[in-house]
Protein backbone atom coordinates (compact mmCIF):
# COMPACT_ATOMS: atom_id res chain seq x y z
CA UNK A 1 0.00 0.00 0.00
CA UNK A 2 2.91 2.59 -0.86
CA UNK A 3 -0.47 4.86 -2.48
CA UNK A 4 -1.83 5.00 1.33
CA UNK A 5 1.48 5.45 2.91
CA UNK A 6 2.04 8.56 0.86
CA UNK A 7 -0.83 10.15 1.48
CA UNK A 8 -1.32 10.60 5.34
CA UNK A 9 -2.64 14.41 5.35
CA UNK A 10 -5.80 15.64 3.57
CA UNK A 11 -9.66 14.97 4.67
CA UNK A 12 -9.83 11.75 2.92
CA UNK A 13 -7.26 10.29 5.35
CA UNK A 14 -8.57 11.64 8.17
CA UNK A 15 -12.21 10.15 7.35
CA UNK A 16 -10.21 6.88 7.35
CA UNK A 17 -8.87 7.46 10.31
CA UNK A 18 -12.00 8.52 12.11
CA UNK A 19 -14.05 5.73 10.88
CA UNK A 20 -10.92 3.48 11.93
CA UNK A 21 -11.01 4.72 15.51
CA UNK A 22 -14.46 4.39 16.01
CA UNK A 23 -14.30 0.91 15.43
CA UNK A 24 -11.49 0.86 17.76
CA UNK A 25 -13.18 2.60 20.70
CA UNK A 26 -16.56 1.07 19.99
CA UNK A 27 -14.71 -2.64 20.03
CA UNK A 28 -12.69 -1.99 23.36
CA UNK A 29 -16.08 -0.33 24.54
CA UNK A 30 -18.64 -4.23 23.81
CA UNK A 31 -16.54 -5.48 27.54
CA UNK A 32 -18.18 -2.85 29.96
CA UNK A 33 -20.96 -1.26 27.05
CA UNK A 34 -24.19 -3.65 28.59
CA UNK A 35 -22.69 -3.03 32.68
CA UNK A 36 -22.59 0.79 31.95
CA UNK A 37 -26.01 0.78 30.13
CA UNK A 38 -27.82 -0.29 33.13
CA UNK A 39 -25.73 1.64 35.42
CA UNK A 40 -26.79 4.84 33.67
CA UNK A 41 -30.31 3.88 33.66
CA UNK A 42 -30.14 3.30 37.75
CA UNK A 43 -28.66 6.96 37.66
CA UNK A 44 -31.31 8.79 35.74
CA UNK A 45 -34.22 6.55 36.43
CA UNK A 46 -33.35 4.91 39.57
CA UNK A 47 -32.43 8.33 41.32
CA UNK A 48 -35.64 9.90 40.28
CA UNK A 49 -37.75 6.93 41.95
CA UNK A 50 -35.48 7.19 44.89
CA UNK A 51 -36.07 10.84 45.38
CA UNK A 52 -39.61 10.65 45.19
CA UNK A 53 -38.86 8.07 47.81
CA UNK A 54 -37.80 10.71 50.24
CA UNK A 55 -40.24 13.07 49.22
CA UNK A 56 -42.64 11.49 50.08
CA UNK A 57 -46.07 13.08 48.80
CA UNK A 58 -45.34 14.88 45.48
CA UNK A 59 -46.79 17.78 44.50
CA UNK A 60 -46.80 17.96 39.88
CA UNK A 61 -44.59 20.68 39.83
CA UNK A 62 -41.31 18.53 41.67
CA UNK A 63 -42.58 15.65 39.95
CA UNK A 64 -41.99 17.39 36.95
CA UNK A 65 -38.60 18.48 37.91
CA UNK A 66 -37.45 14.88 38.59
CA UNK A 67 -38.50 13.82 35.59
CA UNK A 68 -36.51 16.36 33.54
CA UNK A 69 -33.94 16.30 35.30
CA UNK A 70 -33.73 12.74 35.29
CA UNK A 71 -32.15 12.38 31.58
CA UNK A 72 -29.40 14.99 32.48
CA UNK A 73 -28.25 13.12 35.72
CA UNK A 74 -28.44 9.68 33.36
CA UNK A 75 -26.09 12.03 31.18
CA UNK A 76 -23.40 12.94 33.61
CA UNK A 77 -21.76 9.52 34.62
CA UNK A 78 -21.00 8.40 31.13
CA UNK A 79 -18.97 11.91 29.85
CA UNK A 80 -18.05 13.23 33.15
CA UNK A 81 -17.01 9.80 35.66
CA UNK A 82 -16.27 6.85 32.79
CA UNK A 83 -14.86 8.83 30.31
CA UNK A 84 -11.78 10.24 32.35
CA UNK A 85 -11.80 6.92 34.15
CA UNK A 86 -11.22 4.70 31.01
CA UNK A 87 -8.64 6.95 30.31
CA UNK A 88 -6.85 6.85 33.68
CA UNK A 89 -7.07 3.28 33.56
CA UNK A 90 -5.41 3.29 30.32
CA UNK A 91 -2.52 5.05 32.07
CA UNK A 92 -2.69 2.37 35.09
CA UNK A 93 -2.00 -0.42 32.54
CA UNK A 94 0.27 1.54 30.24
CA UNK A 95 -1.66 0.88 27.58
CA UNK A 96 -2.09 4.96 27.08
CA UNK A 97 0.98 5.68 24.86
CA UNK A 98 0.45 2.61 22.70
CA UNK A 99 -3.11 4.33 21.89
CA UNK A 100 -1.57 8.11 21.74
CA UNK A 101 0.50 6.19 18.91
CA UNK A 102 -1.45 5.08 16.88
CA UNK A 103 -1.42 6.29 13.52
CA UNK A 104 -4.11 8.70 13.32
CA UNK A 105 -4.26 12.29 13.90
CA UNK A 106 -4.82 13.53 17.54
CA UNK A 107 -7.78 15.38 16.58
CA UNK A 108 -9.37 12.55 14.76
CA UNK A 109 -9.06 10.40 17.72
CA UNK A 110 -9.83 13.07 20.13
CA UNK A 111 -13.43 13.33 17.80
CA UNK A 112 -14.22 9.69 17.71
CA UNK A 113 -14.30 9.74 21.53
CA UNK A 114 -16.37 12.55 21.41
CA UNK A 115 -18.64 11.09 19.24
CA UNK A 116 -18.88 7.68 20.42
CA UNK A 117 -19.73 9.13 24.39
CA UNK A 118 -22.14 12.10 22.88
CA UNK A 119 -24.26 9.12 20.63
CA UNK A 120 -23.52 6.05 23.69
CA UNK A 121 -25.62 8.31 25.87
CA UNK A 122 -28.71 8.89 24.35
CA UNK A 123 -29.97 4.94 24.71
CA UNK A 124 -29.44 5.91 28.32
CA UNK A 125 -31.25 9.02 28.21
CA UNK A 126 -34.69 7.68 26.32
CA UNK A 127 -35.17 5.09 28.64
CA UNK A 128 -34.99 7.26 31.40
CA UNK A 129 -37.25 9.86 30.11
CA UNK A 130 -39.55 7.11 29.71
CA UNK A 131 -39.27 5.36 33.03
CA UNK A 132 -39.31 8.50 34.82
CA UNK A 133 -42.86 9.86 32.63
CA UNK A 134 -44.45 6.25 32.86
CA UNK A 135 -43.55 6.22 37.12
CA UNK A 136 -44.71 10.05 37.99
CA UNK A 137 -47.57 9.83 35.19
CA UNK A 138 -46.43 13.00 33.71
CA UNK A 139 -47.27 14.27 29.89
CA UNK A 140 -44.14 16.36 28.47
CA UNK A 141 -44.48 18.43 25.89
CA UNK A 142 -41.71 17.47 24.18
CA UNK A 143 -39.87 19.64 21.27
CA UNK A 144 -37.78 18.87 18.28
CA UNK A 145 -35.12 21.49 20.48
CA UNK A 146 -34.51 18.24 22.56
CA UNK A 147 -32.32 16.62 20.14
CA UNK A 148 -30.00 19.74 20.64
CA UNK A 149 -30.10 19.93 23.83
CA UNK A 150 -29.22 16.26 24.81
CA UNK A 151 -26.57 16.58 22.09
CA UNK A 152 -24.99 19.37 23.37
CA UNK A 153 -25.55 18.24 27.18
CA UNK A 154 -23.84 14.88 25.72
CA UNK A 155 -21.12 16.34 23.57
CA UNK A 156 -19.99 19.00 26.53
CA UNK A 157 -19.94 16.36 28.90
CA UNK A 158 -17.66 13.57 26.96
CA UNK A 159 -15.63 16.59 25.77
CA UNK A 160 -14.66 17.79 29.70
CA UNK A 161 -14.60 14.31 30.87
CA UNK A 162 -12.40 13.88 27.66
CA UNK A 163 -10.06 16.58 28.51
CA UNK A 164 -9.83 15.78 32.51
CA UNK A 165 -8.67 12.31 31.71
CA UNK A 166 -5.80 13.59 29.91
CA UNK A 167 -4.45 16.20 31.51
CA UNK A 168 -4.63 14.86 35.14
CA UNK A 169 -1.52 12.98 35.11
CA UNK A 170 -2.45 10.71 37.73
CA UNK A 171 -5.18 8.54 37.57
CA UNK A 172 -5.64 8.61 41.06
CA UNK A 173 -5.99 12.26 40.99
CA UNK A 174 -8.72 11.38 38.53
CA UNK A 175 -10.55 8.90 39.98
CA UNK A 176 -11.16 11.18 43.24
CA UNK A 177 -12.54 13.95 41.18
CA UNK A 178 -14.51 11.69 38.67
CA UNK A 179 -16.53 10.66 42.55
CA UNK A 180 -16.60 14.18 43.72
CA UNK A 181 -18.24 15.07 40.15
CA UNK A 182 -20.73 12.30 41.16
CA UNK A 183 -21.02 13.19 44.86
CA UNK A 184 -21.95 16.91 44.14
CA UNK A 185 -24.08 15.86 41.22
CA UNK A 186 -26.38 13.57 43.19
CA UNK A 187 -26.50 15.68 46.55
CA UNK A 188 -25.56 18.89 45.52
CA UNK A 189 -27.15 20.26 42.44
CA UNK A 190 -30.09 22.04 41.31
CA UNK A 191 -30.47 19.09 38.12
CA UNK A 192 -33.92 17.56 39.77
CA UNK A 193 -34.87 19.99 42.28
CA UNK A 194 -35.35 24.04 41.80
CA UNK A 195 -32.62 26.26 41.80
CA UNK A 196 -34.19 28.29 44.27
CA UNK A 197 -33.83 25.75 46.66
CA UNK A 198 -30.88 26.13 47.32
CA UNK A 199 -28.95 28.95 49.37
CA UNK A 200 -27.55 31.99 47.54
CA UNK A 201 -23.54 31.22 47.25
CA UNK A 202 -23.73 27.85 46.23
CA UNK A 203 -26.53 28.64 43.54
CA UNK A 204 -24.25 31.19 42.69
CA UNK A 205 -21.85 28.71 41.59
CA UNK A 206 -23.91 26.67 39.79
CA UNK A 207 -24.38 29.83 37.27
CA UNK A 208 -21.18 29.01 36.44
CA UNK A 209 -20.53 25.27 37.04
CA UNK A 210 -22.51 23.22 33.51
CA UNK A 211 -24.23 20.88 35.93
CA UNK A 212 -26.87 23.32 36.68
CA UNK A 213 -27.44 24.83 32.77
CA UNK A 214 -27.13 20.89 31.20
CA UNK A 215 -30.78 20.20 33.48
CA UNK A 216 -31.75 23.68 32.19
CA UNK A 217 -31.42 23.31 28.27
CA UNK A 218 -32.93 19.72 28.29
CA UNK A 219 -35.84 20.35 30.72
CA UNK A 220 -36.94 23.78 28.06
CA UNK A 221 -37.33 21.11 25.70
CA UNK A 222 -39.51 19.04 27.70
CA UNK A 223 -41.91 21.51 29.43
CA UNK A 224 -43.15 25.03 28.42
CA UNK A 225 -42.95 27.99 30.73
CA UNK A 226 -40.34 26.37 33.14
CA UNK A 227 -37.41 27.39 32.41
CA UNK A 228 -36.75 31.84 31.67
CA UNK A 229 -33.47 33.36 29.97
CA UNK A 230 -32.75 29.10 28.34
CA UNK A 231 -30.26 31.20 25.74
CA UNK A 232 -28.01 31.71 28.43
CA UNK A 233 -28.01 28.57 29.91
CA UNK A 234 -26.83 27.40 26.09
CA UNK A 235 -24.49 29.89 25.91
CA UNK A 236 -22.52 28.94 29.03
CA UNK A 237 -22.48 25.29 28.22
CA UNK A 238 -21.10 26.39 24.56
CA UNK A 239 -18.28 28.16 26.56
CA UNK A 240 -17.79 24.91 28.29
CA UNK A 241 -17.25 22.85 25.52
CA UNK A 242 -14.65 25.19 23.49
CA UNK A 243 -12.57 25.51 27.24
CA UNK A 244 -12.74 21.82 27.27
CA UNK A 245 -11.69 21.78 23.36
CA UNK A 246 -8.60 23.72 24.18
CA UNK A 247 -7.81 22.02 27.29
CA UNK A 248 -7.85 18.93 24.96
CA UNK A 249 -5.99 20.93 22.11
CA UNK A 250 -3.33 21.63 24.76
CA UNK A 251 -3.04 17.85 25.60
CA UNK A 252 -2.84 16.92 22.36
CA UNK A 253 -0.04 19.00 20.79
CA UNK A 254 1.63 18.71 23.67
CA UNK A 255 5.19 16.55 23.32
CA UNK A 256 7.00 14.63 26.05
CA UNK B 1 14.96 -13.90 74.64
CA UNK B 2 15.24 -17.31 72.90
CA UNK B 3 14.82 -18.81 76.26
CA UNK B 4 11.56 -17.56 76.65
CA UNK B 5 10.21 -19.09 73.20
CA UNK B 6 9.27 -22.72 74.16
CA UNK B 7 7.37 -21.77 76.85
CA UNK B 8 5.12 -19.60 74.75
CA UNK B 9 4.64 -22.01 72.31
CA UNK B 10 3.39 -24.75 74.86
CA UNK B 11 0.72 -22.36 76.12
CA UNK B 12 -1.31 -22.45 72.57
CA UNK B 13 -5.03 -22.68 74.41
CA UNK B 14 -6.47 -21.12 77.07
CA UNK B 15 -8.42 -17.53 77.79
CA UNK B 16 -5.02 -16.33 78.18
CA UNK B 17 -3.76 -17.40 75.09
CA UNK B 18 -6.92 -16.09 73.05
CA UNK B 19 -6.52 -12.66 74.98
CA UNK B 20 -3.16 -11.96 74.34
CA UNK B 21 -3.76 -13.06 70.62
CA UNK B 22 -7.01 -10.50 70.52
CA UNK B 23 -4.75 -7.83 71.17
CA UNK B 24 -2.02 -8.71 69.18
CA UNK B 25 -4.43 -8.56 66.03
CA UNK B 26 -6.05 -5.17 67.18
CA UNK B 27 -2.65 -3.87 67.42
CA UNK B 28 -1.99 -5.48 63.89
CA UNK B 29 -5.73 -4.35 62.40
CA UNK B 30 -5.17 -0.86 64.01
CA UNK B 31 -1.34 -0.84 62.37
CA UNK B 32 -1.93 -2.26 59.09
CA UNK B 33 -5.35 0.81 58.50
CA UNK B 34 -3.27 3.62 59.98
CA UNK B 35 -3.07 5.26 56.87
CA UNK B 36 -7.00 3.91 55.98
CA UNK B 37 -8.52 4.38 59.32
CA UNK B 38 -8.42 8.47 59.97
CA UNK B 39 -9.01 9.39 56.10
CA UNK B 40 -12.23 6.70 56.40
CA UNK B 41 -13.21 8.36 59.67
CA UNK B 42 -12.90 12.14 58.12
CA UNK B 43 -14.85 10.77 53.97
CA UNK B 44 -17.48 9.37 56.27
CA UNK B 45 -17.93 12.25 58.83
CA UNK B 46 -18.29 14.45 55.39
CA UNK B 47 -20.49 12.13 53.80
CA UNK B 48 -22.85 11.92 56.84
CA UNK B 49 -23.00 15.87 57.58
CA UNK B 50 -23.06 16.25 53.75
CA UNK B 51 -26.32 13.74 53.33
CA UNK B 52 -27.74 15.59 56.52
CA UNK B 53 -27.59 19.05 55.29
CA UNK B 54 -28.69 17.80 50.85
CA UNK B 55 -31.74 17.38 52.22
CA UNK B 56 -32.55 21.25 52.90
CA UNK B 57 -31.76 21.07 48.86
CA UNK B 58 -34.16 18.70 47.67
CA UNK B 59 -36.85 20.03 49.69
CA UNK B 60 -36.57 23.60 50.17
CA UNK B 61 -38.04 23.92 53.57
CA UNK B 62 -37.52 20.26 55.18
CA UNK B 63 -40.48 19.06 56.63
CA UNK B 64 -39.95 18.32 60.86
CA UNK B 65 -40.84 14.75 59.79
CA UNK B 66 -38.63 14.37 57.38
CA UNK B 67 -35.62 15.97 58.97
CA UNK B 68 -36.07 13.47 62.10
CA UNK B 69 -36.26 10.77 59.64
CA UNK B 70 -33.06 11.67 57.25
CA UNK B 71 -30.84 12.41 60.71
CA UNK B 72 -31.54 9.34 62.67
CA UNK B 73 -31.38 7.21 59.79
CA UNK B 74 -27.83 9.06 58.81
CA UNK B 75 -27.08 7.86 61.83
CA UNK B 76 -27.57 4.47 61.14
CA UNK B 77 -25.89 4.29 57.92
CA UNK B 78 -22.83 5.62 59.44
CA UNK B 79 -22.84 2.81 62.22
CA UNK B 80 -23.05 0.04 59.16
CA UNK B 81 -21.12 1.48 56.62
CA UNK B 82 -17.55 0.00 57.47
CA UNK B 83 -18.90 -3.28 58.79
CA UNK B 84 -21.01 -4.09 55.52
CA UNK B 85 -19.54 -2.11 52.75
CA UNK B 86 -16.05 -1.15 53.44
CA UNK B 87 -15.15 -4.71 55.69
CA UNK B 88 -16.06 -6.54 52.56
CA UNK B 89 -14.12 -4.67 49.94
CA UNK B 90 -10.54 -4.83 52.09
CA UNK B 91 -11.06 -8.26 52.32
CA UNK B 92 -11.53 -8.41 48.72
CA UNK B 93 -8.23 -6.55 48.22
CA UNK B 94 -6.52 -8.85 50.12
CA UNK B 95 -7.74 -11.46 48.05
CA UNK B 96 -6.84 -9.65 44.81
CA UNK B 97 -3.21 -8.65 46.34
CA UNK B 98 -2.87 -12.43 47.65
CA UNK B 99 -2.28 -11.14 51.51
CA UNK B 100 -5.57 -12.88 52.07
CA UNK B 101 -4.06 -16.12 52.80
CA UNK B 102 -1.00 -14.77 54.63
CA UNK B 103 -3.55 -13.32 57.22
CA UNK B 104 -5.31 -16.26 57.70
CA UNK B 105 -1.96 -18.09 58.42
CA UNK B 106 -0.79 -15.89 61.17
CA UNK B 107 -0.07 -18.00 64.66
CA UNK B 108 -3.50 -16.47 66.45
CA UNK B 109 -7.23 -17.89 66.87
CA UNK B 110 -9.29 -17.04 63.68
CA UNK B 111 -12.29 -15.58 66.43
CA UNK B 112 -9.73 -13.11 67.47
CA UNK B 113 -9.31 -12.05 64.00
CA UNK B 114 -13.29 -11.51 64.10
CA UNK B 115 -13.55 -9.93 67.16
CA UNK B 116 -10.64 -7.18 66.30
CA UNK B 117 -12.37 -6.51 63.60
CA UNK B 118 -15.45 -5.98 65.44
CA UNK B 119 -13.36 -3.73 67.71
CA UNK B 120 -12.08 -1.71 65.19
CA UNK B 121 -15.98 -1.01 63.89
CA UNK B 122 -16.84 0.26 67.26
CA UNK B 123 -13.69 2.21 67.44
CA UNK B 124 -14.85 3.99 63.97
CA UNK B 125 -18.21 3.49 64.19
CA UNK B 126 -19.38 5.30 67.47
CA UNK B 127 -17.23 8.86 66.87
CA UNK B 128 -19.22 8.63 63.25
CA UNK B 129 -22.33 8.20 65.39
CA UNK B 130 -21.36 11.60 67.40
CA UNK B 131 -20.37 13.86 64.23
CA UNK B 132 -23.46 12.94 62.15
CA UNK B 133 -25.75 13.29 65.68
CA UNK B 134 -24.08 17.04 66.36
CA UNK B 135 -24.92 18.28 62.79
CA UNK B 136 -28.16 17.04 62.63
CA UNK B 137 -28.63 18.82 66.12
CA UNK B 138 -27.24 22.41 64.52
CA UNK B 139 -28.87 22.26 61.15
CA UNK B 140 -32.50 21.17 62.33
CA UNK B 141 -34.26 21.57 65.54
CA UNK B 142 -35.06 18.04 66.27
CA UNK B 143 -37.42 17.20 69.33
CA UNK B 144 -35.31 13.94 70.25
CA UNK B 145 -36.02 11.89 73.19
CA UNK B 146 -33.27 9.43 74.07
CA UNK B 147 -33.86 6.61 75.95
CA UNK B 148 -31.69 3.70 77.36
CA UNK B 149 -32.71 1.60 74.64
CA UNK B 150 -30.28 3.57 72.24
CA UNK B 151 -27.33 1.12 74.25
CA UNK B 152 -28.60 -2.23 72.51
CA UNK B 153 -29.99 -0.83 69.81
CA UNK B 154 -26.78 0.78 68.74
CA UNK B 155 -24.61 -2.19 70.05
CA UNK B 156 -27.15 -4.94 67.87
CA UNK B 157 -27.21 -2.66 64.86
CA UNK B 158 -23.07 -2.38 65.05
CA UNK B 159 -22.65 -6.04 65.65
CA UNK B 160 -25.02 -7.56 63.29
CA UNK B 161 -24.13 -5.17 60.23
CA UNK B 162 -20.28 -5.72 61.21
CA UNK B 163 -21.05 -10.06 60.93
CA UNK B 164 -23.18 -9.27 57.82
CA UNK B 165 -20.44 -8.05 55.89
CA UNK B 166 -17.41 -10.22 58.18
CA UNK B 167 -19.52 -13.41 57.01
CA UNK B 168 -19.70 -12.37 53.27
CA UNK B 169 -16.34 -11.31 53.07
CA UNK B 170 -15.07 -14.84 54.12
CA UNK B 171 -17.51 -17.19 52.21
CA UNK B 172 -17.52 -15.61 48.75
CA UNK B 173 -14.33 -16.61 47.26
CA UNK B 174 -14.09 -14.09 44.22
CA UNK B 175 -13.63 -10.52 44.92
CA UNK B 176 -15.01 -9.25 41.91
CA UNK B 177 -18.10 -10.91 43.61
CA UNK B 178 -18.01 -9.01 46.42
CA UNK B 179 -17.23 -5.64 45.11
CA UNK B 180 -20.30 -5.73 42.76
CA UNK B 181 -22.46 -6.95 46.12
CA UNK B 182 -21.69 -4.01 48.75
CA UNK B 183 -21.72 -1.45 45.33
CA UNK B 184 -25.53 -2.67 44.63
CA UNK B 185 -26.08 -2.65 49.04
CA UNK B 186 -24.65 0.49 48.98
CA UNK B 187 -27.22 2.00 45.93
CA UNK B 188 -29.82 -0.09 47.98
CA UNK B 189 -29.62 1.57 51.25
CA UNK B 190 -29.66 5.05 50.21
CA UNK B 191 -32.23 5.08 47.72
CA UNK B 192 -34.42 1.64 48.60
CA UNK B 193 -34.30 1.00 51.96
CA UNK B 194 -36.85 2.98 54.71
CA UNK B 195 -33.67 4.39 56.32
CA UNK B 196 -33.85 7.89 55.80
CA UNK B 197 -37.83 7.86 55.19
CA UNK B 198 -40.57 6.61 56.53
CA UNK B 199 -41.99 3.32 55.37
CA UNK B 200 -45.20 3.73 54.24
CA UNK B 201 -43.19 6.02 51.58
CA UNK B 202 -42.21 2.55 49.73
CA UNK B 203 -44.47 1.05 47.71
CA UNK B 204 -46.46 -2.22 49.41
CA UNK B 205 -44.06 -4.92 48.12
CA UNK B 206 -41.00 -2.93 48.98
CA UNK B 207 -41.78 -2.49 52.31
CA UNK B 208 -42.63 -5.84 52.74
CA UNK B 209 -39.31 -6.70 51.71
CA UNK B 210 -37.52 -4.65 53.51
CA UNK B 211 -39.55 -5.51 57.18
CA UNK B 212 -36.84 -8.98 56.44
CA UNK B 213 -33.98 -6.82 55.40
CA UNK B 214 -31.69 -6.39 58.10
CA UNK B 215 -31.35 -2.36 57.15
CA UNK B 216 -34.72 -1.53 58.09
CA UNK B 217 -34.69 -2.98 61.26
CA UNK B 218 -31.90 -1.27 62.20
CA UNK B 219 -32.79 2.10 61.46
CA UNK B 220 -36.29 1.33 63.29
CA UNK B 221 -34.17 0.44 66.34
CA UNK B 222 -32.21 3.10 66.76
CA UNK B 223 -34.64 5.79 65.84
CA UNK B 224 -37.50 4.18 68.51
CA UNK B 225 -34.78 4.85 70.92
CA UNK B 226 -33.88 8.21 69.53
CA UNK B 227 -37.29 9.66 69.06
CA UNK B 228 -41.21 9.17 70.87
CA UNK B 229 -43.85 8.12 68.68
CA UNK B 230 -42.13 7.86 65.50
CA UNK B 231 -41.07 4.12 65.13
CA UNK B 232 -43.73 1.30 65.09
CA UNK B 233 -43.73 -2.64 65.29
CA UNK B 234 -40.24 -1.54 67.39
CA UNK B 235 -40.07 -5.27 69.24
CA UNK B 236 -40.99 -6.72 65.24
CA UNK B 237 -37.30 -5.09 64.47
CA UNK B 238 -35.68 -5.95 67.47
CA UNK B 239 -36.34 -10.03 66.69
CA UNK B 240 -35.54 -9.51 63.13
CA UNK B 241 -32.33 -8.15 63.85
CA UNK B 242 -31.67 -10.78 66.33
CA UNK B 243 -32.77 -13.36 63.77
CA UNK B 244 -29.88 -11.81 61.40
CA UNK B 245 -27.02 -11.22 63.91
CA UNK B 246 -27.49 -15.16 64.81
CA UNK B 247 -27.58 -15.83 61.23
CA UNK B 248 -24.41 -14.33 59.87
CA UNK B 249 -22.82 -15.18 63.42
CA UNK B 250 -23.40 -18.70 62.69
CA UNK B 251 -21.96 -18.11 58.91
CA UNK B 252 -19.14 -16.62 60.31
CA UNK B 253 -18.47 -19.31 62.40
CA UNK B 254 -18.87 -22.08 59.79
CA UNK B 255 -16.84 -20.12 57.33
CA UNK B 256 -13.84 -19.24 60.64
CA UNK B 257 -13.84 -23.09 60.62
CA UNK B 258 -13.65 -24.04 57.34
CA UNK B 259 -10.12 -25.76 56.45
CA UNK B 260 -8.67 -25.16 53.03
Amino acid sequence: MPTAAALRHGLPYWLAGYRSMLRFELASARGWLPTFMFIQVLMGAGMAVVYGFYLGDMPPLAATFITTGAPTLSIIPLGMALLPSLVGAQKTEGSYDFVWSLPVPRPVAAFSSFTLFTLLAVPGVVVTLLLATWRYHLHLEVSPLVVVAVLLAALMSASVGFSLGHAVPNPLITNVITNLVIFVVLMFSPIAFPIDNFPGWLASVHRVLPFWHMANVVRASLTQGLVPHVGQSYLVLAAWLAGAWVVAAWVMGRRR
Amino acid sequence: MTTLAPARVALRSGPGYWWDSYRGMLRWQLTSMRLWLPVTAMVQAISGAGFVLAMGLFFGTVPPRAALFVSTGVLVLTLVIVGLILGPQLVAAQRMEHTYDFLWSLPVPRTTAAAAWLTVNFIIGLPALAVALGVALLRYDLPLHVSPAIVPAVLLTLYTGTMIGYAMAHAIAKPMITVIITQATIFLAFGFSAINFPLDQLPGWLAEVNEWLPLYPMANTVRAALTQGVAEEVARSYLVLAAWSVASTALAAGVLGRRG
